[in-house]
């Protein structure tokens, strides 16, 4: 009987895999193509600038911390220290913009995973194969949570290291050598391992958010962006007007600034990664010096989650994943 | 009997309308069946209700399956085409064969690529740059290539010129279709399909108006081009349906109707022959759009 499970688990792995391939042809131009492009105007933008600047002027204007400007023609060793210091830890930061590209194309991934295919009448091919409307959810899911942040993060990564060598070549050209200071730096090597450590948190913050939008995108006849959006926002608008006028003459109040905060925010932002950061002890974070502390940074990070709201909207998002599956399940396509 | 499909008291309502009334039938396996009726009728209805596309009331089993509760299960033994051109837009042909083979463990990978080569598809061709008739194509050669046992077609040839449409059908009976599997076809074009059917079911206003086998029918109706000096006469015998034929009346009669009539008694009056399904269904329908 083993192999029977195993045979079934088999396909239901090898059909989720079909789905999710499937979702990379339709959507590859918001998933790998317009990353892609972002970093491409990242290493154009700042590695071309960056050259051109080291070639034209002979000098080399480095940044380190927040006011020390220092204009570079040869240098004390230490200062050469502390520079490869920040270059290995925080070359990273520099596919910052990527990542603020990946919420606004899940965000809109999300809203049409369960609403395009309805419109263009496909749901009924797609319902004629052996897929089961959990499986197909799920594999939606999976893609706005776990494939869409590993694009990004490996091509982040890719475009980081290309800039890093602009950057140390760059160096070079003005007589400053950190190749080897940079390479014997093992957070060179550790840095991609801390941002793949925060995909976990990420996903977790994001669950409210995919479900929300999910369940929209499973529900609206029409205007999906509208009802995620607008909905939300109106009934915010409603609570802040019943709470400023009730409020004025009763101590009664539907805590309608609690509720953006932690409910609203929670169904619109998690997409955003570093949303948990509004919840940082940021003193700690001003006190980082010689690059970013990482190790802290996820420390302080994974400590949200001894917020139960946290794991309360977490907890909303798959319970919302599931209204979206059963909707897509029941819903009359006419 | 073994039915494939069994529908008991079947009822859909959409709010206060009633789509489907209370409807019974069997259609055993081995059998390619026609459900034919009006636009509003509830035969589209009827067909979601037993892919588990809707909810609905009554008793209803596919392949001894409950298409509300079973679907996942059900959906490995049937194939439906319930809408044609509806294929995304941005599918490729290699891509929708590569898909449907790696979900579907009754594909023929061979036989699609072999029904496509009969096509104008090119293996990089997307749907969005298919004329409506090569998305149809496309849907098809995916569908037939599925070795399923229920196959629901819902006018599966809209938008296909004759050439093409003759050839499906073609293909459907010679290729496709063998004693385990059942087909259930509906479609406005009767004339195309009637030959292929051995069943027939007439569906108006959400009731079974006719349930039968093409034998049974033919047994049952006759036709008959009534020469003018009998008219009269055979007024008398209570024809169902009558239409002039370059000015021949042409009258229909049911055999089993009540002091129905037999077949020599018919052929006195003129020439006799089994109606089209068409034109039974034609007389079937009558005052449905009054």
């Amino acid at each position: 009987m083993s192999t029977a499970i195993d045979k079934t688990a088999n396909t239901r792995i090898n059909t989720l895999r079909w789905l999710i391939r499937r979702e990379l042809w339709e959507h590859k131009g918001a998933f790998i193509w317009a990353p892609l492009l972002v970093a491409a105007i990242l290493v154009l933008l700042i590695g071309g600038g960056g050259l051109y600047a080291a070639a034209s002027t002979g000098s080399f204007n480095f940044q380190v911390g927040e006011h020390q400007v220092v204009a570079i023609n040869g240098i004390p060793p230490n200062l050469r220290a502390q520079l490869a210091g920040v270059a290995a830890s925080s070359y990273l930061a520099l596919s910052a913009p990527l990542f603020l590209v990946l919420p606004v194309v899940a965000f809109f991934y999300c809203l049409a995973a369960l609403h395009d295919d309805r419109r263009d009448r496909s749901i009924l091919f797609w319902k004629s194969l052996p897929l089961s409307d959990a499986d197909t959810v799920l594999s939606k899911v999976i893609v706005a949570l776990l494939v869409a942040p590993l694009v990004v993060i490996g091509i982040g990564i890719a475009a980081s290291l290309v800039l890093l060598a602009i950057g140390l070549v760059a160096a070079a050209v003005n007589n400053i050598n950190l190749v080897l200071p940079v390479l014997s730096d093992y957070r060179l090597y550790l840095s991609p391992l801390y941002l793949l450590a925060f995909l976990p948190l990420y996903i977790i913050w994001a669950l409210p958010t995919v479900g929300w939008l999910l369940l929209v995108s499973s529900w609206a006849r029409s205007k999906v962006f509208l009802w995620a959006v607008g909905l939300p926002l109106a009934a915010l608008a409603i609570l802040s007007w019943f709470d400023f006028l009730v409020g004025r003459f009763s101590g009664m109040s539907l805590h309608a600034k609690w509720i953006g905060e932690e409910v609203l925010a929670r169904f619109l932002g998690g997409l955003m990664p570093g949303i948990w950061f509004g919840e940082l002890d940021t003193a700690a974070m001003r006190q980082m010096e010689g690059g970013l502390d990482t190790v802290m940074l996820l420390r302080l990070s994974y400590s949200t989650l001894s917020s139960p709201a946290v794991w309360i909207a977490a907890v909303a998002g798959c319970a919302m994943i599931y209204g979206a599956v059963r909707l897509r399940r029941w819903r009359d396509e006419g | 009997m073994n039915a494939v499909v069994s529908a008991r008291g079947l009822t859909k309502r959409y709010g206060k309308q009633v789509a489907v009334d209370g409807i019974d039938f069997e259609i055993a396996a081995g059998r390619i069946v026609g459900l034919i009726g009006p636009n509003g009728s509830g035969k589209t209805t009827t067909l979601k209700a037993a892919l588990g596309l809707i909810p609905f009331e009554g008793e209803l089993t596919v392949l001894g399956y409950d298409p509300r509760t079973q679907r996942d299960a059900l959906m490995q033994e049937v194939c439906f085409i319930a809408d044609v051109a509806i294929l995304p837009r941005w599918l490729r042909v290699k891509d929708a064969i590569d898909f449907v083979a790696g979900v579907h463990p009754r594909f023929n990978r061979a036989k699609a690529e072999r029904y496509i080569a009969n096509t104008r598809l090119q293996p990089e061709m997307k749907v969005k740059q298919m004329s409506k008739g090569m998305i149809v194509q496309l849907h098809l050669a995916l569908v037939m290539a599925i070795d399923a046992r229920l196959l629901v077609l819902d006018e599966p040839t809209l938008g296909l010129d004759i050439i093409y449409r003759k050839g499906f059908y073609q293909n459907l009976l010679e290729d496709y279709f063998d004693e385990a599997k059942t087909i259930i076809i509906t479609t406005h074009q009767v004339e195309e399909v009637e030959h292929i059917l051995t069943d027939l079911l007439f569906i108006r206003d959400g009731k079974i108006a006719l349930s039968a086998s093409m034998e049974e029918i033919g047994e049952r109706y006759v036709e008959v081009m009534v020469s003018g000096d009998k008219i009269a006469a055979a007024n008398a015998l209570q024809p169902i349906d009558q239409r002039t034929v370059f000015g021949k009346s042409v009258m229909l009669f049911d055999a089993k109707r009540v002091g129905g009539v037999a077949r020599e008694q018919l052929a006195a009056l003129g020439e006799v022959r089994n109606p089209s399904v068409a034109d039974l269904f034609v007389a079937t329908m009558k005052g449905t759009y009054a």
